[in-house]
């Protein structure tokens, strides 16, 4: 491994931001000072007590501010925006239950590395540690799921804190980072001091390192490209396609990767892993160097890791130093910038044969849309409207059945284009994410695909939609069950079901109608087609409800602790 | 197989329980925490006991925006740092 280093060491230059007003301003207003002077144009958020002088400074503020009707929609909201815009979310609630609340959406940001900065109200210093009205300790309760945090003391403080802690959420490996803020520093009046923030240098590897990664190329027969959501947060696609097409090394992608490759890449070969394409996984399998970017050995991603590309060296290049070594060891570690590091590996490689075999295994394993039966095959469904809306869709997707099935049948054409959680697996996901993504991409048309399960964990936001009109479209794919959750207790539970009936699902166009969202309901094959023409040309919200057969599993799928060359429902 | 880590922080709120619960949710037992202050630094020794490798622990504490160095130190040191 190289490219770390001491951080005293790569520390350089301060960051020149000064605060707006040498007039004592307060808190609160030194809070929309500074998150104006980073170019915030949105906030998702919830008022209460504790935030109220928050909400106050907010009347005078040319700030948008998004009313969500729950916490956790603010902070899933801020994390679509967030991967859809590549800029920092930012949400906000009150103490106590307002900031519990958030604390899901704070998870999820930190395992899928989003940048994204956290706002919550406290109770007064004077009541802090007196088990006051509305008080937790969010700051404890969001160490594990945060990047950085800070409780807020002095009023003068607030404007560098809150500069300091965006840089923190973009830099490097991004994430989230908590600001909690005591109403009484709210109040306060102050001048605000200078911000001090010292910027950390991106390190950058050793020439001796590339040496050695290209030698292994070089040896290479059957070299594989393993490409994580490093590459999208890391603003990484071009270089990663460039690399793709000057070597032409064959690719598979993560959940989180989907789109860094070009999908109607030759030599590109879908996702790997628990759901991943039989080619995919069998490429990884046979391969004999991976080249690993952005990319974290995640489980779902290799199965048993013990039997994870067996046969395989590996070069991993990331933007975290932690990853690298963390659960398979690496011939070769690259730390860094993914824009820097994969043009500075480019290196011809003879791999005719090897490109050929990809080719058979792709062909081989074509995913099949000739379901039997009159009833909606989601699959097809997905397919069909991802490719008649092409490049301007944005999926979120919400998590479960149909998050695979997006996974596996939706055309990806870049990273921002699909929205899912994929490392907290956060059901409620959807919906908030993609309110959030369409706000952030007004140009874009979001499509929400969720799941009779993750849709009611924030069916409230329906009522942010009907509020600010944003045209989110929402593609309910109802199985009357939880699917991914049955799926498992038909297969590995000896059909025992346990607590996954939802036969008495509401009539969800009627929920959709009672917020104001127009909406209809489709169950025959047929009715397909006339569905993704509406979705695509009503300018609107728009309510899908979409039933599927209850029976309708997710294939392959790689058994838990088994190896991903061990699938279920694929013919080797 | 116990370590020590030698550890200097920005003396900020959190950074103890930070470094402290790092190690524990990484999969570390704590033996032995000694913490002193210095100006605006923590100066924290830590004993460790795990089977994982420490040095990837160590880059997850340096990673830690209030860790300003990590160093491994102890009777273990040149077989975990190999």
């Amino acid at each position: 491994m190289d490219g770390g280093g001491d951080k005293q060491a790569t520390g350089s230059g301060a960051a020149a931001a000064e605060p707006a007003a040498s007039l004592p301003r307060t808190g609160a207003q030194h809070l929309l000072d500074a998150l104006q002077a980073e170019g915030v144009d949105t906030i998702f958020g919830y008022p209460g007590g504790a935030i109220m002088p928050v909400y106050d400074a907010l009347v005078d503020s040319t700030l948008k501010h998004i009313l969500v009707r729950h916490e956790q929609g603010a902070a899933l909201a801020a994390d679509g925006y967030a991967r859809a815009s590549g800029r920092v979310g930012v949400c906000m609630a009150t103490s106590g239950p307002g900031a519990t609340n958030l604390l899901t959406g704070l998870a999820n940001a930190y395992l899928d590395s989003v940048p994204m900065i956290a706002i919550t109200g406290q109770v007064p210093t004077s009541l802090m540690g007196t088990d006051a009205f509305q008080e937790v300790d969010v700051f404890g309760m969001s160490l594990p799921v945060v990047k950085h945090s800070y409780i807020v003391r002095r009023a003068e403080d607030v404007y560098a804190v809150v500069r300091e802690a965006f840089a923190i959420a973009r830099e490097g490996r991004p994430g989230p980072v908590l600001i909690d803020l005591p109403k009484d520093v709210a109040n306060a009046r102050a001048v605000a001091r200078a911000v001090r923030r010292v910027t950390r240098a991106a390190p950058s590897p050793h020439e001796l390192r590339f040496a050695e990664a290209r030698a292994l190329l070089s040896h290479a027969k059957k070299p594989l490209l393993y490409v994580g959501g490093g590459v999208g947060i890391g603003n990484a696609e071009r270089e990663l396609r460039e690399f793709a097409r000057l070597t032409g090394i064959p690719a598979v992608s993560t959940l989180k990767g989907l789109g860094a490759c070009d999908p109607d890449e030759a030599h590109y070969l879908g996702m790997l892993g628990m759901h991943g394409n039989p080619a995919a996984n069998y490429a990884v399998q046979e391969c004999d160097l991976l080249i690993v970017a952005g990319a974290r050995f995640d489980d779902r991603a290799t199965g048993r890791l013990a039997s994870f590309a067996p046969e395989a060296r590996v070069i991993h290049l990331d933007a975290d130093p932690a990853e690298i070594g963390k659960l398979r060891a690496c011939d070769v570690g690259l730390v860094g910038d993914l824009r820097d590091l994969l043009p500075r590996l480019v290196h011809p490689v003879a791999i005719r044969a090897w490109q050929r075999r990809c080719r058979v295994l792709k062909q081989q394993h074509a995913w099949r849309y000739d379901a039997p039966g009159e009833g909606i095959y989601a699959p097809a469904l997905l397919k069909q409207l991802s490719e008649a809306g092409g490049n301007r869709l944005i999926v979120a997707s919400d998590v479960g059945q149909h998050q695979m099935w997006v996974a596996q049948h939706w055309r990806v054409p870049y990273t921002a284009a699909h929205l899912s959680s994929g490392g907290l697996g956060t059901m409620g996901y959807g919906l908030p994410a993609a309110i959030g993504a369409q706000l952030a991409r007004p140009g874009s048309t979001v499509v929400c695909v969720s799941g009779d399960g993750s849709i009611m964990m924030n069916v409230q936001e329906l009522a942010t939609l009907r509020r600010y009109g944003i045209p989110v479209k929402i593609v309910l794919l109802d199985n009357s069950s939880l699917g991914m959750v049955r799926q498992w207790q038909e297969l590995f539970f000896e059909k025992r079901y346990s607590e996954v009936d939802l036969s008495d699902n509401p009539d969800f166009a009627e929920v959709a109608r009672a917020f104001g969202i127009p909406a209809f309901a489709i169950e025959r094959r047929d009715e397909v087609e006339g569905a993704v023409q509406r979705l695509l040309r009503e300018p609107g919200p728009l309510f899908c409800h979409v039933k599927i057969d209850a029976r309708e599993n997710v294939w392959p799928l790689v058994p838990p602790g088994k190896s991903n060359g061990e699938m279920m429902g694929c013919a080797a | 197989m116990t370590c020590s880590l030698e550890l200097a922080l920005d003396r900020a709120e959190g950074a103890l329980l930070r470094v402290l619960g790092t190690i524990e949710r990484r999969g570390w037992n704590v033996v032995a925490v000694n913490a002193a202050t210095h100006a605006d630094a923590y100066a924290v020794r830590v004993t460790l006991d795990g089977a994982r490798d420490a040095q990837i622990l160590c880059r997850q504490l340096e990673r830690l925006v209030d860790v300003r160095q990590v160093r491994l130190v102890g009777a273990d040191e040149a077989a975990r740092c190999a």
